[in-house]
């Protein structure tokens, strides 16, 4: 069985008055059971240009409904004011502006949970992994 | 300024290679990279099975460069919560599980609702922010 784990880290000395550290990692399996992820895309790499509706990344049509996948995003732009509005089917979740990363669980829910992202500026670019279940 | 980072690593021997992707950002306010986010809530919560609710309370200033970092600290494998916005479903959060988003708010229904099931489950979250629409009492 494979094996993949994410780990998280949060930390600041100067956010609170006390450090904060906050570090876990999660062995990422299949909905409901102990067995690891059985597929991945991949790190994969777009550039995008803006004006465009949305990009849909990934079609929830393509992939098995109701499972435990998990998707990265980075936003590899270095000009501050750049970001993805990443959409799931029509709903805004966030932006993620320059050299910010997600990491989150998607259903896949057929097309009505499609992952979209709608660039800010012309020829950002963007790094994405999805990890699947089945 | 305060100074949060956020750091990711994601590793799997899943190819024929092994794969470890790594990135960490400092967590700013939107837009800019001389302030970075200077709020935050934390929070620890069991949530019965059943159960819809907002994981925040008090609804972060639309639009912005929020943070919001959950782990469903549940052992039992079978147990998740369904994280919700605005009556889209996103993904399904089981024990063990965490995720890291951008959250935009960006209207009065873009709350986030993670519903439990399976049993109670342990939510931990935090929420990184530049500001709150305060309930008044």
């Amino acid at each position: 069985m494979a094996t993949t784990t994410a780990t998280i880290t949060l930390s600041s000395t100067d956010l609170l008055s006390d450090e904060l550290a906050l570090s876990t990692t999660a062995t990422l399996t299949q909905a409901a059971n102990s067995t690891g992820l059985t597929g991945t895309t991949g790190l994969g790499r777009k550039k995008l240009a803006s004006g465009h509706a949305t990009y849909t990344l990934f079609d929830g049509d393509d992939y098995t409904a109701d499972k435990a996948h998990k998707l990265y995003l980075k936003n590899t732009s270095a000009t501050a004011s750049e970001y993805f509005e990443i959409i799931v089917n029509s709903e805004q979740i966030g932006r993620l502006y320059a050299g910010d990363w997600a990491f989150f669980p998607w259903m896949a829910n057929a097309s009505t949970n499609d992952i979209k992202i709608d660039p800010s500026a012309n020829d950002m670019i963007l790094e994405y992994m999805l990890l699947t279940d089945e | 300024m305060a100074t949060t980072t956020a750091a990711v690593t994601l590793t799997s021997d899943l190819m024929s290679t092994n794969m470890s992707v790594s990135a960490s950002t400092t967590c700013m306010k939107a837009g800019t990279t001389a302030d970075g986010l200077d709020q935050m809530e934390y929070g620890y919560v069991d949530i019965a099975s059943g159960t819809a609710y907002d994981i925040i309370g008090n609804t972060p200033t639309a639009s912005k460069a929020s943070k919001l970092y959950v782990k469903n600290h549940s052992t039992d494998e079978t147990y998740y919560v369904s994280v919700v916005l605005d009556a889209q479903a996103v993904g399904k959060l089981y024990g063990g599980d965490w995720m890291f988003i951008p959250a935009d708010f960006h209207d009065a229904n873009a709350d986030i609702e993670i519903t439990a099931t399976g049993g109670t489950n342990k939510i931990c979250y935090a929420l990184f922010h530049e500001g709150t629409t305060l309930v008044a009492s």
